[in-house]
Formats: C-alpha cells, structure tokens, sequence
C-alpha cells in the first residue's frame, strides 16, 4: 500500500470515526429535538416519525407560555448556581493560598479534610442537611440550595486554584512583601492575576456542577415553582405530563441548549479544568 | 490558617456534621421522625434488621455489580474517545471533542428522562430501529423488564460517564512523547500492538485514577436511576443511594434509611482510600 493509499485510508476511517462518536453523543439531544418540534399528540404515532411531516415551533410557545414555569426554573438555577460560585470561590481561592503558599501545621489536614469532603456520597448528608434546613426555616429558599452547593464545590475548586498558585513564583510575594504590602493585599495584587485562569476554570467546573445538583435541589424545595431549579423542573414536568412529551422535549431543549452553548464555548477552561482536577 | 477557616468551616457543617448526624440516626428507631434525642436507642438492630433482608443483599449486588459493568464501559469506551482524537487529522479534532464534550453538559437527571424516551417501547427510536433491522419482531419493554431494565440504565449511565472518562484519558495519553509513537511506527509495529505495549503502560497511571474516581461516582450513582426507571420494575433497579431516598423522604424511615446511606460510604470510602494514596504524592506543594 502506497503513501496515498494509506492517506485516503485514514481520512475515510477518521469520518467514519467521527460519524459513530457523533451519533452517539447527540442521538438522545436530537431525538428531543425532533420530538420538540412535532404537533402535540403526534409525537405517539406508530409508525414512528423520524421527521414530522409539519414541523411546529408551537411546544416552545406553550411551554414558555404562563401555564409553565420554564423561564423561572432557569432563572432560579442562575441565582443559585451564581450564588454558589461566589461563595466556593472565596472560600477556595483563601483556602487554596493558605495551602499552596503559606507554612502552616495542619496544612496537610486541611488538604486531607477537603479530598475526603469531595468523596462524601449525598445520600449520606442528604437528611441531616434536610433537617438542618427545616430547623433553620430555609426549606423552599435559594439559601438552602447555595449554603450546600458552595461547600460541595470546594474540594475540587480549592485543588484546582491551588495547583496554579504553586506555579507563582516566590520570589514575585517576596518582592510585594519588602515593598510593605500586607498578605492580602500581596494576593490581591500579586498572586491573583497570576492564578486567574485557574479561578475561572474553577468557577465554570462549580457554576455547572450546581446547575446539575438534583438530589439537594428537589429535596429542598419541596414541589415549590418559585425556587425549582432546572434539573427539578424538567424531571418533575416529564413525570407530570407523560402524555405530551412534545412539551416535555420543548422544555428540555430551552433549558439545556444555553448551557451545551457555554460548554462549547468555554471547552478548553472545562477541559483543563477536569484534566487538572482529575489527572492529578 | 485563617485563610483556611471559612471553608473548613463550611465543610464541618455541611459534610462533616451531617455524617455524624445520618451515623446516629442509624442507631436509633426513627419512623416518621428525626428527633432522635427523644427516640429509643436501638444499637445496631436497624443493620441487624437490614442485613437480614433479601432486599438489601440485592439491592448491595446490584449496585456493586452495575458499578463493575459500567466503570468497564465507561474507561473501555472512553479510552477509544480519547485515542479518537489522537487518530483523526487535527482538522476533525476539535469537532470530535466538541461532540464527546456536550453529554458532560447535560445534567444528569434530565439525561434520565432523555433516555426515559428514547427507550420509550411504543415510540421509542431505539427499539423502532431494532424492529426495523429485524432484531426483534416487537420492540423490547426496556424499562419494564427487569434485566433490559438494568442494562437501560447502564447505557444511560454509560453515556455521560464514557464522555468524562475520554477527557480522563486525553490528558493521560498526551503525556506520550511523539517520538516514542514514531519510533515503534518505524519499528513495524501495528495499531494494537501499540496500543498495549507502548501506550497503555504509559497512561496506566491515569487510567488507575479514572477507574477509581468512576467507581466512586457509580457506587453512589442516584441521579440516572431515579429519573429513568425510578428503581422498576419494583424495586429491582434500585440502588442503594435510590433505595435510601425513598426510605427517607417517601417512607419516612430514617433510622432504616441511614444504615443504606452509611453502607453507601463505607463502600465509596473503601475505593476513596485506594484513590487518596495514589493522588497523596500531588499534596505536596510547598516542602
């Protein structure tokens, strides 16, 4: 086999290749896709449209109509999740400094304390936190949904933003620190620029891990609209009305394309993010 | 130190103290209450109680057996994801990576229900396309049917797991020097061969860490069987984490409940140790 032959061989095999891997990340989005655009009730035809014969943006109406509470699912997801990354993001960028920059005796605990608080399986915290919540008279409110979140996302945030400040030279807080500048204001001016890319990763990992939370989401809010977030909406919509799924479909892609969108669009935050995360 | 204290803080009230709190219940006799402070102490009778039921042992099976089924697919599958995207021309790249990247974005509850109608037996395309190929002549009731119920949510856990295991992976495999690859082109050695005698002993390590951090995930796995088949037909596809929030805040039996919850962490705990002493060496930052 010649070198061309080879070349051609290896374009037709990487579409190939493409082509599966691509049929098997997107079926189920497509597949409610289709069914978001089909008329109401013909989404339960037999045989099975693969294609409805008069596509219909009138699902997406419905569901955005008043009889829905789509639009505040996902503004209540974006309180929560943006009040949760505030919150992670303080308490990890502090933490992180205090681990991968200053000598401490329990500096090594504190690391242990947080991988394992990473591992901690819901279901174990989920009651107790249920009734912390209840006796605080927080059910049905965004603070019982960012107060948790912004802990769960430390582990990982925390790690993440301090493998990038052990990259900050020494001797750059050695020179602000002759020059009179206070601790803080050494990581303020100093060290936080620096470590910036990997705050950001760390907020876009914690901003989509509380869009995706569930089981604390639908536990705290109790069948309440008002606070649902979307992962509680949508499951709660599909199990509601089992017989239009049309809707359903509707539902899902309003709420899910902005986020596929900002993954897209933040791909390599996201990607060295986890690979950082993980790998390590 | 102090930088330290808001968020070990944090974790003592919302990780730490609730552990303890769920280690207590599992002691007392708590039906439709949470005031263990006035419940009889019972000791261990709930784990007594548990252990000596059938539907514990299944239900411990099935989630150590799904965690072993879909942790394989899921490194199997996302080790050819990643090395995908090494074998395509750098033209499709970003493509390919686009596409494994967008079942990461979705949450996984509303992953379940995708799933739940795509499996759909009446007008799902799954089992109209089986039909149409002429596998089966009616399409199979995939979630009322308790092995192909098992295996929807394994696909359906699979999905999204095989997609982070490639980016697992990706990182691993770009550690391979290129000269390493070329020189055993060179040497006449074929694909597999490579494979398994070049690149897998190079990504061993992180193949390691992905299949213990998968397992954790999976062992504790809620979000996919409570929106796909809701633990059906019956119970048989429960879980023990799906199986515990049912007991808590269906059934109100806390004190039950907890003992599945604390079995749930000695188990992830259990494969968190393997993972703590492989990772330990990336602690050190300032020696």
């Amino acid at each position: 086999m010649n070198k061309k032959q080879r070349a051609i061989r290896h374009k037709i095999l990487s579409v190939l290749i493409v082509t599966v891997i691509g049929v098997w990340c997107l079926a189920p989005l497509a597949w409610i896709f289709i069914t978001s655009v089909k008329p109401m009730g013909t989404e339960y035809r037999i045989p099975v449209e693969y294609w409805p014969s008069e596509p219909t943006l009138d699902n997406y109406r419905t569901v955005l109509g008043e009889r829905f509470t789509i639009q505040r699912s996902i503004l209540n997801s974006a309180i929560v999740s943006t009040g949760s990354v505030i919150g992670t993001l303080t308490m990890a960028t502090l933490s992180a400094y205090a681990i991968a920059r200053l000598k401490f005796r329990y500096r090594i605990h504190t690391l242990y304390a947080m991988q394992i608080a990473g591992m901690i399986p819901p279901i174990v915290v989920i009651a107790p936190t249920f009734v912390m919540m209840r006796a605080l008279g927080l059910l049905r409110t965004y603070w019982a949904m960012i107060l948790p979140n912004m802990v769960y996302a430390l582990p990982l945030s925390s790690f993440l933003i301090a493998s990038y400040f052990a990259n900050v030279p020494f001797e750059l807080e050695d020179a602000a620190k002759i020059d009179g500048a206070g601790t803080l204001k050494t990581i303020f001016r100093i060290v936080l620029p620096i470590a910036a890319p990997g705050i950001f990763s760390a907020g876009v990992l914690a901003f989509l891990g509380s869009w995706g939370e569930f089981m604390l989401a639908n536990t705290v809010s109790i069948g309440s609209p008002a606070v649902e977030t979307v992962p509680v909406a949508i499951q709660s919509l599909s199990r509601a009305f089992n017989l239009q799924w049309s809707w359903v479909a509707a539902g899902t892609m309003v709420t899910i394309m902005p986020i596929i969108i900002a993954v897209l669009v933040f791909q390599r935050v996201v990607v060295t993010g986890l690979s950082a995360g993980g790998v390590k | 130190m102090v930088l330290a204290f808001p968020a070990l803080l944090g974790l003592l009230v919302f990780n730490y103290y609730p552990i303890i709190q769920s280690l207590l219940y599992s002691f007392f006799d708590l039906d439709f209450t949470t005031d263990w402070l006035n419940a009889p102490f019972i000791g261990f009778q709930n784990y007594a109680t548990v252990m000596a039921s059938d539907q514990f042992w299944y239900t411990f099976l099935f989630t150590t057996g799904f965690t072993v089924v879909a942790v394989t697919l899921d490194i199997s599958l996302g080790m050819l994801f990643a090395l995908s995207t090494f074998y395509v021309p750098k033209g499709m790249r970003g493509l390919l990576r686009a596409f494994i990247i967008v079942p990461w974005a979705i949450p996984k509850v509303i992953q379940a229900s995708m799933w739940r109608w795509m499996l759909n037996s009446d007008v799902g395309p799954i089992g109209d396309i089986l039909v149409r190929i002429g596998l089966v002549e009616e399409p199979p009731l995939f979630l009322a049917e308790r092995v192909l119920a098992m295996g929807s949510i394994v696909a359906a856990y699979t999905w999204k797991g095989a997609s982070i295991a490639a980016f697992f992976l990706m990182g691993g495999l770009a550690l391979i020097p290129g000269e390493v690859r070329e020189s055993a082109i060179v040497d006449g050695a074929g694909p597999l061969r490579r494979f398994f005698s070049i690149s897998l002993p190079i990504v061993m390590p992180t193949v390691f860490v992905a299949l213990l951090y998968r397992s954790q995930d999976a062992l504790r796995v809620f979000d996919v069987v409570y929106g796909l088949t809701g633990g059906g037909p019956g119970t048989s596809t429960d879980t023990l984490s799906s199986f515990a929030y049912n007991a808590y805040f269906r059934f109100a039996q806390f004190g039950r409940a907890s003992t599945y919850a604390v079995v749930t962490f000695i188990l992830v705990g259990a494969v968190g140790t393997f993972y703590i002493s492989r990772v330990r060496r990336n602690f050190s930052f300032r020696d």
